[in-house]
């Protein structure tokens, strides 16, 4: 049996290829199992796994509870909010507070780039990032590829745009490399003021242009306006962000192809995607979201199966 | 007192004897003779309760250093570093003399201040020049009293990193510091570009979804502050610059005649960004560590002579500071101990002993006018022994700092400073 050859999931960047596959693999029979009638295996019974959000969640944190719960994993629950974080604990007290009560996995959100290497280096147990900042989103580039994979057949070859706010985006950096890890071309389309300066680096093209961009794809990734993560303002309303922006039913006939719609949710109705668009044929959004508790499963179940 | 160092390879580059294996004779704090060893002119020379042998093995006697930027943390934080600590590092690290920045807490920016710097200073192995604020507590509002501090002993006029938004504040800054012969010494940062960056912005900072801080941050800061100099007329020194843009534009102004020095910190010339992709929290610096060109560029600035002096910036924080998530780490590194061997271990060819004697000991001492330490008979004794092979290890007993963030902490270090002699003080290490 292929093995999983890393001790964490910090990021997509330090997996290979058949890390993926291997992943992907597995989720496809987990995949099988959350639709049965019975959806639950022992896999990882008497496996205790700690879901530790220092930023708000709610669909994140929901998926990764579910995979555990399918999987029959033990699972506790803490967020920032109940927390001493508030009391000035350090992230490393924190967590070994409740390593000693004997967990063997931790799943965490954290706004500090690099938190879940950090984490990683003082602590023995299995790390899943579940979003470190403006970092990396390891599980979301996976869910967003198998996604793709379940839907075009393949990742290789195909061509994708990620849309959007690509310098606030873990989501972005991750997808970047999952879908080149994984063959496919790879566009960051959005404001320049929102595109990083070097972010050609990672082997793809950057078009500011929205219509030339779904022109060119097979695939639109439409990322989250991220209010919340933006220091100052890269643009100046939503509104004129939504004329350059966003993806309407206009523009999407305007093609003279299909392309499939993806959003790593939750979405700004009307702002980067309209409704009809969202809720039409050719958005994968919600099986996105089913995709990500089997991705999960899948994920939890190799760092466990290792030890 | 006599003492005899035998077999020590001089490295004062104005010495007839360069790059000669010397016996050296020291009757109380002045070169008494300097000969040949081959000479064997102390052959019969004798030990005695008066006099003291050390052989030098054909380690280098060099000038001591002088180090134009250090923080202090004294007074506020002498947790991180106490004066005492910061010139005991000094002294072991081969620097007479370390010029201590004004961002302490309280800041320098009063006489009395000055004086508490220079005052504990008399005692210590190390002498420390405070700098004076630019600006009154270091607000970038108000000039401080610059004149008054410049009498108590101040040895120039900073804000620390604390970068000079106003460009008007800095051109009343050195239009009023030279009618008494003071010296601004500048952070160059455009902190509109530059605010929220946690690294150097390039291939790396995506990688690390960190935000970058654009070389152009420097860039535009010296260069707007090259246009008040030189309507100023007024000399002035920039600190620690980074990148190679600023490298060429130093270059440029030094052709046209303009009154500018500048400098480069340790960190700046052995690391780069690449450097980074762990999170090393002892890495995250201001200037931050930048690109491969930069680092290439630097260095060659050193060796054409657009950059004047190595710093080394050094800069201690305790241990709860800087073991967290680098976003939430302080910036800074300790360097005193380490800033010799690690310059000399990652020197490019084409550097060589009279560049590293030129950029450590000579140029500093002319940017703040100090004399400079010759070795001839009758001169007085300021030189240090470095033994460039011998190896050890910076740990909890040799480190001399409060504090320990640096990445070669429990690291070998290739090049030891063994002795230092200074006027008053005869330092073993």
């Amino acid at each position: 049996m292929k093995k999983f050859t890393q001790k964490h999931l910090l990021g997509i960047k330090d997996i290979t290829q058949e890390d993926i596959e291997l992943i992907f693999e597995t989720a496809d029979g987990f995949k099988t199992v959350i639709n049965r009638p019975i959806k639950k295996v022992p896999s990882l019974r008497d496996v205790t796994i700690a879901n530790i959000f220092f930023e708000n969640s709610t669909r994140t944190r929901i998926s990764f509870e579910l995979a555990q719960k399918r999987l029959s994993a033990d699972t506790v629950n803490f967020s920032a909010s109940s927390s001493s974080v508030s009391k000035g604990e350090t992230l490393i007290d924190t967590v070994n507070n409740i390593l000693a009560m004997k967990v063997d996995m931790v799943v965490m959100r954290h706004p500090a780039p690099g938190a879940a290497m950090f984490l990683s280096k003082h602590i023995s147990a299995n790390i899943i990032n579940a979003g470190d900042g403006t970092h990396e989103h390891p599980t979301q580039a996976l869910l967003d590829a198998f996604s793709i994979r379940e839907k075009l057949g393949s990742v290789a070859g195909k061509k994708v745009v990620i849309v959007g706010d690509i310098l606030h985006s873990r989501v972005a950096i991750s997808n970047i490399f999952c879908l080149k890890k994984l063959g496919a071309e790879v566009m960051v389309c959005g404001p320049s003021t929102l595109i990083p300066k070097h972010i050609e680096s990672l082997g793809v093209k950057v078009e500011t242009n929205l219509m030339k961009a779904l022109n060119w794809c097979d695939v639109a990734n439409m990322l989250r306006i991220q209010l919340e993560r933006q220091d100052i303002k890269y643009f100046p309303s939503l509104r004129e962000y939504s004329m350059l922006y966003g993806l309407d039913k206009q523009r999407l006939d305007s093609l003279n192809k299909e392309i499939v719609i993806m959003h790593p949710g939750p979405i700004n109705r009307g702002v980067e995607i309209t409704s009809d668009v969202a809720d039409s044929k050719h958005a994968i959004i919600l099986d996105q979201v089913e995709n990500g508790v089997a991705v999960r499963m899948a994920v939890m179940y190799l760092l466990a199966s290792q030890q | 007192m006599e003492l005899l160092i035998l077999n020590a390879t001089i490295c004062f580059p104005a010495s007839p004897f360069f790059n000669k294996v010397c016996d050296v004779l020291i009757v109380g704090n002045q070169i008494d003779t300097i000969a040949l060893s081959s000479k064997k002119t102390f052959a019969n020379y004798t030990k005695n309760k008066k006099n003291w042998i050390t052989d030098a093995n054909n380690s280098w006697l060099m000038p001591s250093m002088v180090c134009l930027r250090s923080h202090s943390s004294d007074p506020g934080d002498e947790h991180k570093e106490s004066l005492e600590s910061l010139a005991e590092a000094a002294i072991a690290g081969g620097f007479s003399t370390v010029c201590v920045l004004p961002d302490s807490n309280p800041t320098i920016n009063t006489k009395s201040a000055v004086e508490y710097v220079i005052n504990k200073s008399k005692q210590l192995p190390a002498k420390l020049l405070p700098y004076g604020t630019l600006s009154q507590k270091l607000e970038g509002k108000e000039l401080s009293e610059m004149y008054d501090m410049h009498l108590a002993g101040a040895v120039g006029f900073t804000d620390a990193n604390h970068a000079v938004k106003n460009s008007g504040l800095m051109l009343r800054a050195l239009q009023y510091s030279q009618i008494f012969g003071g010296k601004i010494f500048t952070h160059a940062e455009d902190v509109n570009l530059s605010t929220g960056g946690r690294m150097h912005e390039g291939n790396i900072s995506v990688l690390l979804g960190l935000k970058g801080i654009p070389a152009m941050a420097e860039e535009m800061a010296i260069k707007r502050d090259l246009e008040l100099a030189k309507y100023a007329n007024a000399p002035i020194h920039f600190s620690h610059i980074s990148s190679k843009g600023s490298v060429e534009i130093i270059q440029k102004a030094k052709k046209q005649g303009i009154a500018v020095t500048c400098d480069v910190a340790v960190a700046n010339l052995i690391f780069t960004d690449n450097d980074m992709l762990e999170y090393n929290s002892n890495l995250k610096l201001n200037p931050p560590l930048r690109g491969k060109e930069d680092k290439r560029a630097l260095w060659a600035g050193l060796m054409d002579g657009t950059i004047d002096a190595i710093v080394t910036d050094h800069y201690p924080q305790n241990v709860e500071l800087k073991d967290v998530e680098f976003e939430y780490a302080d910036e800074g590194m300790i360097m005193l101990q380490t800033a010799l061997p690690l310059v000399l271990a990652n020197a490019p060819k084409g550097f060589e002993i009279n560049h590293l004697v030129e950029k450590l000991c000579i140029n500093p001492r002319n940017i703040i006018n100090l004399p400079i330490p010759e070795l001839e008979e009758g001169s007085f004794v300021d030189f240090i022994i470095f033994d460039p092979n011998e190896k050890w290890i910076l740990n909890e007993k040799t480190n001399q700092s409060k504090s320990r963030n640096t990445v070669f902490y429990n690291k070998e270090i290739k090049g030891k400073v063994k002795s230092s002699y200074t006027s008053n003080l005869n330092y073993e290490n």
